[in-house]
């Protein structure tokens, strides 16, 4: 550390220790530090498996919904579907939950309630499959014409059920809070949910349930595949 | 003595406010170059205190070994065998031997100054 050249060495050096440590400090507050090392990168493969795989499916689905398309507009160019064709097409569709709707309904969102017991906070209890299914089939025998859960369209297809903490929405995992969009006669719904000794009434009596009436509600087109491979029509 | 403390000081506060950053993928064998490079640094402040720094000696260890660690490290990940423990505990090792020897240095400029006289005699 004599010469001149000799502590601009040592000086660059440290300086570049530093950077290091300041790197590996950032990717530990990154991490969460606590998560072992092994565990971190099994996940990171794991995650990076799970994105490529979305991917391809969302890019399959593109291509379907291109090839729907295409058809469409080739049987219309050539004149062989007449309108009244592409109109049941349409109100197919649209019965299948293949198409944005919009509509007056209610809203029903679906939450836990917690309570303070000496300082400890606690549930009554989770929200489960079977809350859902019976908020929807309620829906469904009010008359509602389109139902959305966190904006996942309940087609004839659609599943709901418990696979650990979440529940599972057409193959989508959700957990709390749960968002019901139900579009109808407002008036019918709310009043079918809210019957004394109804769904809603029952079940607020161990999860927060609230119920809102709205004009104007958008409920999301089915974003999956739709394909049969068993099933054919009968001639 | 201070100038590796204060370039390490830059250094960190550069690190921090850049955004440079290293793939969590890597993390493991950047924290066995760290290890390395930190030894290399603690081992340049002893050899100044004992008059016997060499700067070239100095930068290829440093370089060399952070290098030669990460390396292994990788290739023991690769093959299933954990050297990186190996190197943990090699620079751990001299981490601590070079600290040691630090202290046991400025201890002994204390003692010539004979501010510690009374209570080593008795």
């Amino acid at each position: 550390m004599k010469t001149l050249g000799g502590k601009i060495a040592v000086m660059l050096v440290s300086m570049i220790l530093g950077l290091m440590l300041a790197a590996q400090f950032k990717n530990v507050q990154k991490v969460g530090g606590n998560v072992s090392l092994q565990r971190t990168q099994e996940l990171t493969a794991q995650i990076q498996k799970l994105n490529q795989e979305i991917e391809g499916q969302r890019s399959l689905i593109t291509e379907l919904e291109d090839r729907i398309a295409e058809y469409e507009s080739a049987a219309q160019d050539e004149g062989k579907l007449s309108d009244a064709m592409y109109r049941e097409l349409e109100r197919a569709r649209n019965l299948a939950g293949l198409t944005e709707l919009e509509g007056a309904g209610v809203i029903i969102t679906v939450n836990l309630i917690s309570y303070q017991e000496w300082g400890e906070v606690g549930i009554i209890r989770s929200v489960y499959d079977e809350d859902l299914l019976m908020l929807v089939n309620e829906l469904n025998a009010a008359g509602a014409e389109a139902i959305a859960i966190n904006d996942e369209r309940i087609i004839s297809t659609s599943e709901i059920r418990n696979a650990g903490d979440y529940i599972v929405i057409n193959t989508n995992r959700y957990s709390v809070p749960f968002e019901i969009k139900a579009v109808g006669n407002p008036d019918t719904l709310e009043a079918s949910l809210k019957l004394l000794g109804g769904v809603a009434d029952n079940l607020s009596e161990e999860l927060e349930i609230k119920i809102r009436r709205e004009e104007r509600i958008r409920i999301p087109k089915y974003n999956g595949p739709l394909q049969y491979e068993y099933a054919v029509p009968v001639q | 003595m201070w100038l590796p403390l204060i370039g390490i000081v830059i250094g960190i506060i550069l690190g921090m406010t850049l955004p440079f950053n290293i793939p969590t993928a890597y993390s493991s064998y950047m924290s066995i170059a760290v290890l390395a490079a930190l030894d290399s640094v603690f081992g340049g402040i002893r050899s100044a205190l004992e008059n016997q720094f060499e700067a070239d000696v100095f930068i290829s260890g440093f370089f060399g070994n952070a290098i030669l660690a990460a390396v292994l490290a990788y290739i023991g990940d690769r093959l299933d065998v954990p050297i990186y423990l190996c190197a943990i505990f090699v620079f751990g090792y001299r981490l601590f031997n070079n600290f040691a020897l630090i202290r046991r240095h400025f201890l002994g400029i204390l003692r010539k100054k004979s501010y510690l006289e009374e209570s080593t005699d008795k």
